[in-house]
């Protein structure tokens, strides 16, 4: 029945997947006929108007009118059919296996191009502004803003040595090397001279960040090579773009001279340096922003999003380098704007990050096949096969010499595996292609677009295809799924402290000596300035801490609420059980405190409830309940209530009080003077740990004779206080209030 | 040398920055050497590394013992065959774990316990934290880490929960052990009162005799002392 049903819906969905194919091109294809009918309408009705003023004219109840719609219609149309085809390759599970997600999205853009050819319109090619301004900011924001900075930092020295030097020796290795084919006579190429084949050169040489994001996501390698050919790919954005304009500028006089070569030089510190100073910029002037943005929580994102786009757009102004601007903005603003922005905001600028950046590259690699089926090629077997086979011996020939000369300053060196894959992973993509778009029109252009098209498909679907079973093969060590553990986070500051000190003692300037003063400047100064609030002081270990109690909170109620509830409630029976033999001094709780907590609880949980029935277009709704929760887990929820009203009825006969959490705080005990409107995170484990433990401590002293039952206890308490607090917490957390304080539930009421 | 694993140019730096500690020429170092030393001031676990120098009741320690704790830092040799003299080299992943573990654990009963990691952890967090977050930290770490339920860390507990992430990263080894001669100069500079810029800082033993003679009877004096 389920393989029957399975092979159904696999061939409906290639019948709608080719409908919508055909439905789009002719969308995309029709919008010129259109057009004419539309401005022929137009046309007829000012001539009927002229001609017959005095007849009354019909009111047209439907009309169409497609101009008006029409660019924006188009965009959404093919946005819409990127992401049908997402959705579509992960529906069909097998293909998804063996091909990369980029493979297919560029045979994708081949139909949609051949359909749209077929039918007899131009395609459209993939416009080069289209491209820098549009769709590549997103993904290049996107790595820059997750990126791992630990390793990163560590393997800065690798990354910029191939980044840099590599791409360097690509450029003028297969510059010289196509040169020298060219020269060949029986190829047909003499025109092509010295510095359009330098030009190509640099164009076709740059490692692809979109492109290896793709297909190496798809294969979990370990982190040491992903970083390290990622950031290669980031890094060599400085390198080519000043090459580029280098050789486009020479290519004009026909030679380099030496005073050229060396503005080079001094223009390649200037892009690079430039571009990582404007992205600086940017990046502090946001934190700074973010700093005040706690009035208006709902357009924080935004900040983030625009400072750093901005940032890109700044730098191309001067022809600086935009994605390293772009990172480095993304660099500095993430742990100061993380520090301030809500919780909400902070999902929200994952969320559209790895969204756009999504649609965007789905839709780069679509136009890759557009543009082929589009645009006028010249092929010349010799000029695209050597093209190939030299951009491979280059990568090649490249990793090996340069690992070699690595590997001496290196402690963990990196094996044959790992170059092979470094080299094998040097993926070309969409940049190459636009900026030789860019290129003047003429016969040259086409031959190059044609190579570097060649190229692209070449490394995308050989290497995307094969990397993935080679991987396996070579039994490279995949991406080791490790939980974020508060262990590691306390032996990392440790060991890192550890390692200065020893530094220290050598009197050796390391990289951890200048780690440590890093760190200590960024807490003594810049935190002041960036951080709002009581959280510039707040240790990084604690706010590691609290995210993860908070991570850990949210993972349960996901679980489902209802079903912690007869654990707490088994373990304070157990308890009752085994605590009820030993006779134990009890410090019953006064029955009138009892009631005020019962109450105020019952109160409590009803009030988050109630707190939904207000709302405002500018601010975010209060009620997670009616959001987050569906009707099943608001009667969980309504559940809970009951069973902790009756939990607090039973008798309190027993020899502790149940560790009653009080829900909101006695601002003394509080650690940071948050007031109750700001996010809630950090207000998590601190203070309720410390009304507890107030609570606790008194009736613990005495327990405190009996070893192994206390032992027992104490682990059960834990647990149990966790449980329970996770569950208020939550409910607090998902209740939150946004830039409303709230006044009434500030009183103290135990003295 | 064969104990510690250190080249001759190694040692030879690693003299002159004891000379540089040592600045009463007495021969050893006792606990105001250290403390001179100016980041391990600030540094919050300052305090344990000095003591980790100078083993149970000794006030002093010589340029041996120097090397030998130093060596727990050198690169992890990791083409070597496992032989089973892998685990007693210094500068196994083990020793450099124990190594660290010992920091941790002060009364050397081989296991954390929870007073000794909010020790730990008051220092590295200073005043800011009240004892409350601490605690729960702690709790949490050893929930975490300890399976064998005895509410503290051992070593290989320990080993477990950092295994991974010393396979990954390249700490545990400052950088000061890669062998960069022109390092030399820096350290040169750095240290007052210590001339050696003259010793050419080649391996062979061909260009040690190079040296001045002074620094040469020093050095050789060195090596001798370490070769005990």
């Amino acid at each position: 029945m389920a393989p029957l049903r399975r092979s159904s819906t696999l061939r409906l969905t290639g019948l709608l997947c080719l409908l919508f194919l055909v439905f789009f091109s002719r969308g995309f294809a029709s919008h010129d006929v259109v057009s004419e009918k539309s401005s022929g309408t137009i046309q007829e009705d000012s001539h009927s108007q002229a001609n017959s003023t005095a007849h009354e004219k019909t009111f047209p109840v439907l009309s169409f009118n497609y101009e008006h719609v029409r660019t924006p219609f188009e965009i959404s149309l093919w946005i819409l059919l990127a992401l049908f085809m997402k959705l579509g390759f992960h529906i069909i599970p097998t293909v998804s296996h063996i091909v990369p997600e980029s493979c297919l999205l560029i045979f994708v853009g081949l139909l949609v191009g051949g359909i749209i050819k077929a039918t007899g319109e131009q395609p459209p090619v993939l416009d080069s502004s289209l491209f820098f301004l549009y769709l590549l900011p997103p993904i290049i924001l996107d790595a820059g803003y997750f990126l791992p900075m630990r390793s990163f930092t560590e393997n800065i020295g690798t990354i910029l040595m191939f980044a840099v030097v590599g791409t360097l020796w690509n450029v003028f290795f297969i510059g010289g090397m196509m040169y020298a084919v060219c020269q060949i006579d029986a190829a047909e190429l003499a025109h092509v001279d010295l510095l359009s084949c330098l030009l190509f050169g640099s164009i076709i040489s740059a490692v692809d960040p979109v492109s290896v994001l793709a297909v190496f996501e798809e294969i979990h390698i370990n982190e040491l090579l992903h970083i390290l050919v990622f950031g290669e790919s980031l890094l060599n954005d400085a390198v080519t773009v000043v090459l580029y304009h280098l050789f486009k500028e020479f290519a004009h006089e026909q030679t380099i001279t030496v005073t050229g070569a060396i503005l080079g030089v001094i223009s390649f510190f200037v892009v690079s340096l430039g571009g990582v100073m404007v992205g600086v910029i940017y990046g502090i002037v946001g934190a700074f922003t973010s700093r005040f943005t706690s009035y208006s929580r709902v357009i924080e994102p935004l900040f983030v999003f625009l400072y750093s786009y901005m940032a890109y757009l700044s730098a191309e102004i001067f022809h600086l380098s935009g994605i390293m601007s772009l990172i480095a903005c993304g660099v500095i603003m993430r742990p100061y704007v993380e520090a301030n922005i809500s919780h909400k905001s902070y999902t929200t600028v994952k969320y559209f990050l790895k969204m756009w950046s999504s649609v965007s590259d789905t839709l780069i690699f679509i136009f890759l096949g557009v543009s082929t089926v589009a645009g006028p090629h010249t092929w010349n077997w010799t000029f695209v096969i050597f093209t190939v086979i030299f951009c491979l011996v280059s990568r090649v020939l490249g990793v090996i010499g340069l690992t070699a000369f690595i590997n001496k300053f290196r402690i963990v060196k990196l094996t044959k595996k790992d170059q092979f894959i470094i080299a094998y992973g040097g993926l070309r993509g969409a940049i190459a292609f636009s900026l030789g778009f860019l290129l003047d029109n003429g016969e040259i252009k086409n031959l190059f677009l044609t190579a570097i098209i060649t190229v692209i498909f070449f490394t995308v679907f050989v290497q995307g295809m094969t990397i993935r079973p080679l991987v396996e093969l070579l039994a490279v060590k995949k991406k080791k799924e490790s939980k974020e553990s508060i262990n590691e986070e306390i032996h990392t500051q440790f060991l890192d402290h550890l390692l200065t000190g020893i530094e220290d003692i050598c009197g050796h300037y390391g990289h951890h000596h200048w780690k440590d003063k890093l760190n200590r400047f960024n807490k003594t100064y810049v935190k002041r300035w960036l951080i709002a609030g009581e959280r510039s002081t707040e240790p990084q270990l604690i706010s590691f801490y609290n995210k993860m109690e908070l991570k850990q909170a949210m993972m349960m109620v996901e679980s489902g609420s209802a079903a912690k509830l007869p654990t707490i409630v088994s373990t304070v029976s157990i308890r009752n059980v085994q605590t009820k033999g030993a006779p134990k001094p009890s410090r019953a709780i006064s029955k009138s405190r009892e009631e005020e907590i019962r109450r105020l609880l019952r109160a409590n949980l009803q009030k988050t409830r109630q707190r939904l029935r207000s709302y405002s277009r500018y601010e975010l709704l209060n009620d997670a309940l009616e959001d987050n929760i569906s009707e099943a887990r608001f009667r969980k929820q309504r559940e809970m209530e009951r069973r902790m009203s009756h939990y607090l009825t039973v008798p309190a006969n027993r020899q502790e009080t149940p560790p009653v959490r009080k829900v909101f705080f006695q601002p003394e005990h509080k650690v940071y003077t948050y007031d109750d409107s700001e996010s809630p995170r950090g207000w998590a484990s601190p203070s309720c740990a410390d009304d507890v433990s107030e609570l606790k401590e008194t009736p613990e002293k005495p327990d405190q004779s009996s070893t192994p039952r206390a032992n027992r206890d104490a682990e059960l308490k834990p647990k149990e206080q966790d449980d329970q607090g996770d569950q208020l917490k939550v409910s607090r957390c998902l209740s939150d209030p946004g830039p409303n304080p709230e006044d009434d539930e500030d009183s103290t009421f135990l003295p | 040398m064969d104990q510690t694993g250190f080249s001759s140019a190694h040692l030879l730096r690693l003299y002159d920055r004891f000379e540089c500690l040592d600045r009463d020429n007495r021969g050893y170092l006792s606990p105001n050497d250290f403390e001179a030393v100016g980041g391990l001031a600030m540094n919050p676990i300052g305090g344990r590394i000095i003591d980790a120098f100078f083993s149970s009741g000794q006030d002093t320690v010589d340029f041996s013992s120097f090397v030998r704790i130093l060596a727990h830092f050198r690169p992890t040799d990791r083409n070597r065959n496992k032989e089973g003299t892998q685990q007693e080299l210094p500068n196994s992943r083990t020793r450099k774990l124990k190594f660290a573990f010992q920091l941790y654990d002060l009364d050397r009963d081989g296991k954390i316990s929870r007073e000794e990691l909010l020790q730990v952890l008051r220092a590295m967090l200073g005043l800011q934290v009240t004892k409350e977050q601490l605690q729960s930290i702690a709790e949490r770490a050893i929930q975490e880490a300890d399976l064998d339920k005895d509410d503290a860390i051992s070593f290989d507990e320990f080993k477990k929960v950092l295994g991974f992430f010393l396979l990954q990263s390249q700490s545990l080894v400052p950088d000061r052990m890669k062998r960069i001669p022109p390092l030399r100069m820096i350290l040169a500079l750095t240290c007052s009162g210590v001339l050696p810029s003259l010793v050419h800082l080649s391996p062979s033993t061909e260009t040690m005799m190079e040296v001045r003679p002074k620094s040469r009877d020093r050095i050789i004096r060195a090596l001798q002392v370490c070769r005990t």
